[in-house]
């Protein structure tokens, strides 16, 4: 477990910077409020065995007494370092994500599924979506209930999902809460 | 039963007790040479004979005069009676130093010098030696010239330079009559210890031995202090590649001292910064205000047209918060 160096904070930071937009700086500068300590300080970023965790700072200053090839993990895990040296978010950041999503998709109740079972979102999937989406932009996938589904990213702005056959792609799956069944000992 | 009358008759002759050394000693006693006492037997012996003058000793110091205290009765030692043996050989003598041998050619002697003397310059009296001593030369502060000085010469300096070969030469005096002392062994026991760092044993330090790690990293720093960092050097014949050829990677403390470390917490900030900075352009959406502006123009025409009902407006803007600025002013203008 360390800290992460400047080139994959900004490579984290980028990531969730598509998604989140400016409240990026609420996931940044959240207080925590866990801990025995006085002043328990926020949350912080740290990478470990190739995972990114976002954990609150009193818990990682508890873990270094952990040592390294024992701690599997603490905090949430939010995306982790590909082989390549590329950065993925994975579905636990879910709940960071829709806590603070800019860019918003929900989906009709009979299309839920099929999302849930890692398909990509259609335009006839489509219940609502919000406004100035662009495409490339991080997206997170709702249910008509407001329950976060996944996320994924914008294949087409709003303006081109008018016009877009039912058939079309809007939204490319990255993630999704199905994967916690479906992959369950990968996560 | 023959045990029992031994030592009633033990308790009948007294033992030497010497309560200086807190040590009582029979001189009567005898070891029967007949028959040969079994090992255990003569342990037994023993202990029993301890336990005795052990209680001789007691019963002596019980008996002496005591003062009472907090903590019992105190007894006064008397001077011990046994002369114990050194457990050192005596200090053999030191030779004596060339000042001494000189003096005692010449006939001088030690006197004793008192500790105060009388200072000319300030006209009171002063230490001898030390701090703000008597007649220092070193504290006049004007020197006086002389038709025979030499005008290039710094007369401060000199007297300096004169203080210091002073010390110089008593430092090498001092070191010459301990090498002499060490010839006859009779280095002072302080001096001893530190002999080797003196230079008068004539035997430096032995050298180190330098490891293989050792000239490893002397080798490795000597192969990468080019500008190139050693990169475009020749190899030697079997030399082997720097082991680290890149910078060693550093990162961030896991934790700094209490709370976030300010390092990572001030690098996080820079980022953050630089990614908002970069991406500030798109908080002025161009095709949401091309939009904004086009609905305000209609219903500008609209209201200089006519009267609008507000059920017409809420169908023509999408957003709120500027259906309800626009509605407002449409009524004003339609007034």
């Amino acid at each position: 477990m360390r800290p992460l160096d400047e080139k994959e904070t900004s490579a984290v930071f980028e990531k969730l910077f598509k998604f989140v937009g400016n409240n990026l700086k609420n996931i940044v500068e959240n207080p925590s409020h866990e801990g025995p300590d006085a002043n328990p300080g926020r949350y912080c970023f740290r990478l470990h065995k190739n995972k990114i965790f976002y954990a609150s700072e009193s818990l990682v200053k508890r873990a270094t007494n952990v040592a390294r090839p024992n701690l599997v993990s603490l905090g949430t895990c939010i995306g982790k370092y590909t082989h390549g040296g590329s950065f993925h978010l994975t579905v636990q950041a879910l709940n960071l994500l829709a806590a603070n999503a800019k860019h918003k998709v929900w989906l009709k109740p009979q299309s839920e599924m099929s999302f849930l079972y890692g398909n990509h979102v259609l335009k006839s999937a489509l219940g609502r979506i919000t406004d100035n989406i662009a495409a490339g932009d991080g997206v997170v996938v709702f249910s008509m209930a407001d329950v976060p589904l996944g996320f994924g990213v914008a294949a087409k702005s709003t303006q081109d999902c008018r016009k877009l056959d039912p058939n079309g792609i809007v939204v490319l799956h990255q993630a999704d809460v199905g994967e916690y069944l479906r992959m369950e000992d990968e996560l | 039963m023959e045990m029992e009358m031994e030592i009633e008759g033990e308790k009948q002759h007294k033992f030497d007790v010497d309560l200086g050394n807190l040590m009582a000693f029979d001189s009567n006693h005898t070891f029967p040479s007949q028959p040969p006492l079994s090992r255990e037997d003569l342990v037994k012996q023993c202990l029993l004979k301890g336990t005795h003058l052990v209680q001789a000793i007691a019963d002596a110091l019980f008996t002496s005069p005591s003062t009472e205290d907090v903590d019992g009765p105190l007894v006064n030692l008397p001077p011990p009676l046994t002369k114990l043996p050194r457990e050192k050989h005596l200090p053999k003598p030191k030779p004596p130093t060339k000042w001494e041998v000189f003096a005692k050619k010449k006939g001088i002697k030690n006197r004793k010098k008192d500790k105060i003397v009388y200072d000319e310059q300030s006209g009171t009296w002063k230490r001898r030696y030390g701090y703000d001593r008597a007649n220092d030369e070193d504290a006049v502060p004007i020197i006086e010239a002389k038709e025979t000085d030499d005008p290039e010469e710094d007369p401060f300096a000199k007297r300096k330079e004169n203080k210091k070969k002073r010390v110089e030469k008593q430092e090498k005096n001092r070191l010459q009559n301990l090498k002499e002392a060490a010839k006859f062994g009779a280095l002072p026991s302080h001096v001893q210890l530190a002999a080797t760092a003196l230079p008068i044993t004539g035997t430096q330090a032995a050298p180190k031995k330098v490891t293989k790690d050792e000239l490893g990293n002397v080798a490795g720093i000597a192969a990468a202090a080019t500008a190139s960092g050693g990169k475009f050097d020749k190899k030697l014949l079997g030399e082997k590649p720097a082991k680290h050829a890149g910078k060693y990677r550093k990162f961030l403390p896991v934790v700094e001292g209490t709370g976030i470390g300010s390092q990572e917490r001030e690098q996080t900030e820079k980022i953050l910064n630089k990614i908002i900075s970069k991406n500030s352009h798109n908080i002025l959406n161009v095709e949401k205000a091309v939009t904004m502006h086009n609905v305000k123009k209609e219903k500008k025409r609209r209201s200089e047209k006519g009267k609008v009902s507000p059920t017409d407006n809420k169908l023509k803007t999408g957003k709120k918060s500027f259906k309800k600025g626009n509605f407002k002013k449409g009524k004003a203008k339609g007034k």
